[in-house]
């Protein structure tokens, strides 16, 4: 009760400090929360930016197609890896190193090569979101109680049927963590990419309102690219819930 | 296990030559792997020095988000009112895309190093802070109650007693944050940068220079590999040190 209140008391402080410090500052640099409001407010009203819902919709699909292309490939790269001791071994590591480069440095490549639209943005997603993936899969797998694998194997299963019937669902509880791992990761690289560089999507109106020097647009825009975020977020946080609960 | 991963990377990268080569990728775009090593010629020096600038700023940005998180971490962890209060915000915004605060940083800020080194520090610090703050509350509370029972003094508490029990997770976010520092640095760079890798690799898309892009690419990440491998060499002989 007194930590809530506290925290409250903090969250205004904050903004009260901001509100203070934006009105005395040049408001080209800061924008006070009660400046914000109103621009929010013409933002959501299409008033200051009329393509706003298409420009949700780009990023949302850019974010759509780089996770699922990420799900896809990191389950079967992880699965192949896991599944086979030698491939496992030999490009296991492998990949940990790749994990260790900063990903934004493939993303002046991925520009060059897929230009300026939607493909690089979702080629830089399903980077980021891959590696999460594979890697939840791969420790998984190395968690799966081999007993189940040999007796199914015993029984005449081949790989395809023993990665889908028993790796799979003896994995999911490590595997939905690294599923939203990779979500949110595949977020961060379409909105990374459009801010970089972009015609279209949330990144681009955030740099054109940035660019004019339209800093209370541009906070407003911050905003509702945050919601939509926290928006998947949350959604994502309720599947991984359901998705444990099932499992167990 | 060596000699399959020698050889896959042989055959990838002359399966890449061939293919260059026949014409079926558009050099434009895919260059052959002789080009790409053939580049390293004359962007060698201008490079080496832009990553020297990259891995200077890396590296402020680094010590200062260390420094911050361990002492903020420490702080945060060991006050249970401050943590109560604070630790759902950090992880929120440890969550958060820093990029969507970029453009506001670099109108503060400017064009050049100082945004590099901050947006690499707040990149760095998150997880560190995050780390060592569980650390902290995760110490065995018998060992905080018989050194006050000793009569430790509140500094000695935390230099003989948190410290040292905190360290294999200041560890995990020294791994952690040398990368997420390098990123943050590189992420700036390529944004609004005058200098280093990250404007280089930006200057070379938009140049079409394909063959010197990947050139640079392989420097940095090459660069990057080992320095996470020797952190994590160091990080091993520390342990083995620390019993």
């Amino acid at each position: 009760m007194t930590v809530a209140l506290v925290r409250l008391g903090l969250v205004a402080a904050v903004l009260l400090a901001w509100e203070v410090a934006g009105r005395a500052a040049n408001p080209l640099l800061a924008v006070p929360p009660s400046a914000t409001l109103p621009a929010l407010r013409e933002l959501l009203l299409l008033r200051s930016y009329p393509d706003l819902g298409a420009s949700l919709l780009v990023t949302l699909r850019e974010i759509a197609t780089a996770y699922a292309l990420a799900v896809a490939v990191g389950l079967a790269v992880g699965g192949t890896l896991g599944m086979n001791r030698l491939l496992g071994r030999a490009y296991g590591p492998m990949l940990a190193a790749l994990y260790a480069v900063p990903a934004v440095v493939w993303y002046p490549s991925l520009m060059l090569f897929f230009g300026l639209d939607a493909a690089s943005k979702i080629a830089f997603g399903f980077l980021l979101g891959f590696f999460p993936v594979t890697l939840a899969v791969l420790a998984g797998i190395r968690q799966v109680n081999p007993h189940l694998v040999t007796v199914a194997k015993s029984y005449g299963a081949g790989p395809l049927t023993v990665f889908g019937r028993v790796v799979l669902p003896a994995t999911l509880f490590t595997l939905v963590g690294g599923l939203r791992t990779g979500l949110a990761l595949s977020v961060i690289g379409v909105i990374v990419g459009e801010i970089l560089g972009s015609k279209r999507g949330m990144g681009a109106l955030i740099n054109h309102a940035y660019g004019l020097l339209r800093t209370a647009d541009y906070v407003a825009l911050v905003l509702v690219t945050l919601a939509l975020i926290v928006g998947t977020d949350v959604v994502a946080g309720l599947v991984e819930r359901k998705a444990r609960a099932w499992s167990e | 296990m060596r000699g399959l991963q020698l050889v896959s990377v042989l055959a990838l990268l002359s399966a890449w030559e061939g293919a260059a080569r026949a014409g079926w990728a558009d050099p434009l775009f895919v260059p052959a792997p002789s080009a790409v090593a053939r580049a390293f010629g004359p962007i060698g020096g201008p490079a080496l020095a832009a990553l020297g600038d990259t891995l200077g700023k890396t590296a402020i940005a680094y010590v200062l988000s260390m420094v911050l998180g361990v002492a903020a971490g420490l702080a945060v962890g060991s006050i249970r009112l401050l943590r109560d209060v604070l630790n759902p915000f950090v992880v929120a915004l440890y969550g958060i895309p820093k990029i969507l605060v970029l453009p506001w940083i670099v109108l503060l800020l400017g064009y050049g190093t100082a945004p590099a080194i901050f947006y690499g520090a707040l990149h760095g610090l998150f997880p560190v802070l995050v780390l060592v703050i569980g650390a902290v509350r995760d110490v065995d509370r018998t060992l905080v109650t018989v050194a006050r029972s000793y009569g430790a003094t509140t500094w000695q508490l935390y230099w003989k007693v948190l410290l040292p029990a905190i360290v294999p997770s200041v560890f995990a976010g020294m791994r952690l944050g040398i990368v997420f520092c390098l990123l943050g640095v590189l992420v700036v760079e390529m944004f609004a940068g005058i200098r280093g890798m990250g404007y280089v690799m930006g200057a070379f898309a938009n140049g079409f220079q394909a063959p010197e892009l990947f050139a640079a690419t392989g420097l940095v990440s090459a660069a990057s590999i080992a320095i996470v491998l020797a952190l994590d060499h160091v990080s091993e002989r520390l342990s083995h040190w620390r019993g």
